[in-house]
């Protein structure tokens, strides 16, 4: 076929006739093993939320919410809340507040674990991020209008864009929306002057800074760091930067999977969500999994380079917004699907729902080069 | 014994200008003799009066004790003098076989015999070349390899090779060295010039330094060691100089991500690569010949039209560009520094002024239609002097430069279009030490003042004594990244072998 041809074939959208790319892991991106080095702090199923509580650490697994001391046996967690919905997300303001964000869409707060007051905002909520302000200020991200957090391979599937970032005044329970029309907003931290946020827009690969008083009309949105090679998730904050968890990894196979509409209407409808052709928190655990066995596995041998659906990556950005350096665990690592992470003294914490682990690892290896 | 050729007073003026000043010269049969020199010390010119490229202005030599001039190559030739130049002098559109018996067709020429002779020819010097293939998709050993041919079969009782080892990977290098032993045993003398210099230490019998168009020694290799030969080439120590240790020096930082390769194909050479480029960083690509490095820079810089569709894309500021000509690319200051300065870097028959203007015209920064001339004679007299271009002036002709200030005038041309992503091809080809030393500091400064530098080379002290990150290239594809401190010669070469 001649290219005029190819050409007008595939005039049905520019994105048609884009070709299938996905950026390298190169420069403060390079791979190493460090999240598989990394030392185990907890042992725990699908564990996610990392927060501070005092020398306490909280995560969540599924409904339940967990307390660790710092340096005691990574089975030694205690369980300080259960909830009647899976935990979505979780911050703690480091004054004995928290917020709870709930799979059902609720968002409880207050001085206890379990959240004495419930939010009611005027629209449905999937909380995917939330993160305290100024006092009495709560940012929540919302995933998606149409899906729950816990389905976001649907929503990603969907192609959907319909998430928005959320301002609480906590003491009155009013909310305003700051941002919509953004695709899986799944992480956000306030910048150190507490004028923007910082969003992790996960379908669209970036993140983007938005006002804290902003609005959709009036806009106010800066992509701050666009490109990524992978799924970006929670954000924290770092001493000189912040921290980025990136909890799947983008690849080509996938990527020409999602402008195939046809193909995925046809997935949805006949094959089960685990097995769908979308990033994974991990992978390999079935033979039924697409991209597995000969794709990563030759004459016995886990292949560290090969394409896979679920990977280990956590970075470190600039005040810039800059990758400076970065942990992986690689297709022959299992380590994968980093979700959420936290500086703690001169270590920071990530936690690898694939690999139902929250480990630790010095800061310093960051430093690059 | 008595020299089988011998130069006495040998001098040779451009425009009374001496590239070689009363040079004595002995060559003693069944020897191999390196000639060693910066660039612009006369080592080509010497050789070319030797092979009678050149006449020269005063002197005298003596071919088996008798005096001759040589006033044509071919004159040469039919005594027995031969020069297989840095370049081949191929004809690239015929066969091997037909540039082995060029000028000793006949009326009526039979091609399947041409072959079967040739066929014949290469097998009895051990070269596994196919004669009839075109000379133009060959590569550069397979070329370097007829033009020996031709060389032996004219039988050349003296073969003077000019940085034969230039454009071969460490095997084929091998290879060749192997063969000038066997030529040697079957009674042929050589000249050879290298700035290899460790080649020179391995292979020679005696060597010849020459220094600014003087002989400043001639000895057996014994009497030489590396340290020995760089001082007597440029009067001063310059090993370290040349090649720094590149874990010893600190990385640059990384700037902003300039250039995204991202899933890059081209028919079988380029293999779906993807690699990053920083502001304000040095980065090292290295492979051995016929990775396909030069292939992806030039996609990159334009030179290469990549497909639409499955061609993989490139990222320029964040920004997908795919250009359709080097213009396009040096307009969004991307530019490639060739490696086969001689037929894409520069026009050998205009002056150094004139090649800059081209590049001024192909950037589009000289707006007006009139050519300014004393603009342009200044803006060369700022070029020859901020990279010490050695010539007579800016009105020199290219192809009176030696090979190491051509190679500057290439990276003037370049620079002159203010480019922000600059990829240098083997920028120290070629180069004599003196000159590679200038290029690195060159390429440094470059790098400190915030521009985005790719360097492909094949030597590995290059690439690790200039690189702020090592990528290492191998059957068209990055495999692996080292960063100055954690990068070896061993795991680079392992990377770019296995």
């Amino acid at each position: 076929m001649s290219g005029h041809l190819q050409k007008l074939r595939f005039r049905r959208g520019a994105e048609a006739t884009r070709v299938v790319t996905v950026p390298p892991m190169d420069g403060a991106l390079k791979p190493n093993q460090y999240l598989d080095d990394a030392q185990v702090v907890a042992r725990q199923e699908r564990p996610d939320n990392l927060a501070r509580d005092g020398d306490r650490l909280l995560f969540s697994s599924g409904p339940i919410l967990y307390a660790l001391k710092m340096g005691a046996a990574a089975e030694s967690a205690t369980e300080v809340a259960r909830f009647d919905s899976e935990i979505a997300a979780l911050a703690s303001d480091g004054a004995g507040g928290y917020a709870i964000g709930l799979d059902n869409g609720e968002i409880r707060f207050g001085a206890a674990l379990s959240g004495v007051r419930s939010i009611k905002p005027d629209a449905p909520l999937a909380p995917t991020a939330l993160a305290f302000g100024a006092p009495g200020r709560l940012y929540v991200c919302s995933g998606s209008v149409t899906n729950r957090p816990s389905d976001w391979k649907r929503d990603l599937v969907e192609r959907n864009a319909s998430g928005s970032v959320w301002s609480f005044d906590l003491s009155s329970g009013r909310g305003a929306c700051l941002a919509e029309g953004l695709a899986f907003p799944y992480g956000i931290a306030p910048t150190e002057d507490g004028e923007a946020l910082l969003v992790a827009e996960s379908w669209r690969h970036r993140l983007v800074l938005i006002g804290a008083r902003s609005s959709p009309k009036t806009g106010g949105r800066e992509t701050v760091l666009d490109d990524l090679p992978g799924y970006p998730a929670r954000i924290a904050a770092a001493p000189d930067g912040y921290w980025l968890a990136i909890f799947a990894p983008r690849g080509q196979l996938i990527e020409f999977v999602l402008r195939e509409s046809e193909y995925r209407r046809r997935m949805m409808e006949t094959i089960a969500p685990e097995f769908w052709m979308v990033p994974a928190l991990s992978s390999g655990r079935s033979f039924l999994e697409p991209l597995q066995l000969g794709a990563i596995r030759t004459m016995g041998a886990l292949k560290a380079w090969a394409p896979t659906r679920s990977y280990g990556l956590l970075v470190h950005l600039d005040d810039r917004f800059r990758p400076t350096g970065s942990a992986h665990s690689r297709a022959n690592g299992s380590r994968h699907g980093i979700t959420s992470c936290l500086q703690w003294g001169d270590r920071v914490l990530a936690a690898s729902k694939g690999g139902n682990l929250v480990l630790s690892l010095g800061v310093d290896q960051f430093l690059g080069d | 014994m008595a020299p089988l050729l011998q130069l006495k007073g040998i001098t040779k003026e451009y425009r009374g200008n001496a590239a070689v000043k009363n040079i004595d010269f002995d060559l003693v049969e069944g020897e191999i003799h390196a000639i060693l020199g910066e660039n612009g010390a006369g080592k080509s010119t010497l050789t070319k009066i030797m092979a009678g490229v050149v006449e020269p202005t005063s002197g005298t030599m003596f071919l088996a004790g008798a005096p001759v001039r040589f006033a044509s190559p071919a004159q040469a030739m039919a005594r027995g003098v031969a020069m297989v130049f840095q370049e081949t002098s191929l004809v690239p559109t015929m066969s091997v076989a037909q540039n082995l018996y060029l000028g000793e067709e006949k009326l009526f020429n039979r091609l399947r015999g041409v072959n079967i002779a040739a066929q014949q020819f290469l097998q009895s010097l051990n070269f596994p070349v196919d004669p009839t293939r075109d000379v133009a998709s060959l590569g550069a050993a397979q070329r370097q390899m007829v033009e020996i041919a031709r060389s032996v079969r004219a039988k050349a009782r003296i073969i003077i090779f000019d940085e034969p080892t230039a454009s071969l990977t460490p095997e084929e290098k091998g290879h060749f060295f192997a063969l000038v032993r066997r030529l040697v045993a079957r009674g042929v003398t050589i000249i050879f010039i290298s700035h290899a210099l460790e080649e020179a230490l391995d292979i020679s019998d005696r060597i010849t330094i020459l220094r600014d168009g003087e002989r400043v020694a001639t000895d057996r290799v014994s009497a030489f060691d590396r340290d020995k030969i760089i001082r007597a080439m440029v009067g001063r120590t310059l090993s370290q100089e040349v090649y720094a240790d590149g874990r010893a020096r600190k990385a640059r930082p990384r700037g902003d991500r300039v250039l995204s390769v991202q899933n890059l194909s081209m028919g079988g050479m380029v293999k779906n690569t993807s690699f990053s480029v920083y502001a304000g960083q040095v980065t090292g690509l290295f492979g051995l010949i016929g990775s396909r490095r030069t292939e992806t820079a030039k996609i990159i810089a334009g030179v290469l039209k990549r497909k639409s569709r499955n061609g993989g894309e490139i990222r320029l500021d964040g920004r997908s560009v795919r250009y359709r000509a080097p213009r396009q690319a040096v307009r969004d200051g991307v530019v490639y520094v060739t490696e086969d300065r001689k037929i894409e870097g520069f026009f050998e028959t205009m002056s150094i002024t004139e090649n800059l203007q081209v590049n001024l015209a192909a950037a589009g920064l000289n707006s007006s239609q009139i050519v300014n001339m004393t603009e342009l004679r200044d803006l060369s007299r700022y070029w020859v002097e901020t990279l010490n271009i050695r010539a007579i002036d800016g009105d020199s002709r290219v192809i009176e430069l030696s090979g190491g200030n051509q190679q500057k005038l290439v990276i003037a041309r370049s620079l002159l279009q203010k480019p922000r992503l600059i990829i240098f091809d083997e920028p120290t080809k070629g180069v004599d030490v003196g000159a590679i030393a200038e290029i690195h500091q060159l390429v440094g400064r470059l790098a400190d003042a915030g521009m985005s530098i790719i360097v492909i080379s094949s030597y590995l002290p290059e690439v690790l004594g200039i690189s702020d990150r090592v990528l290492v290239y191998r059957q068209g594809r990055v495999v692996e990244e080292f960063s100055p401190k954690e990068a070896t010669t061993e795991k680079i070469m392992y990377a770019a072998v296995h």
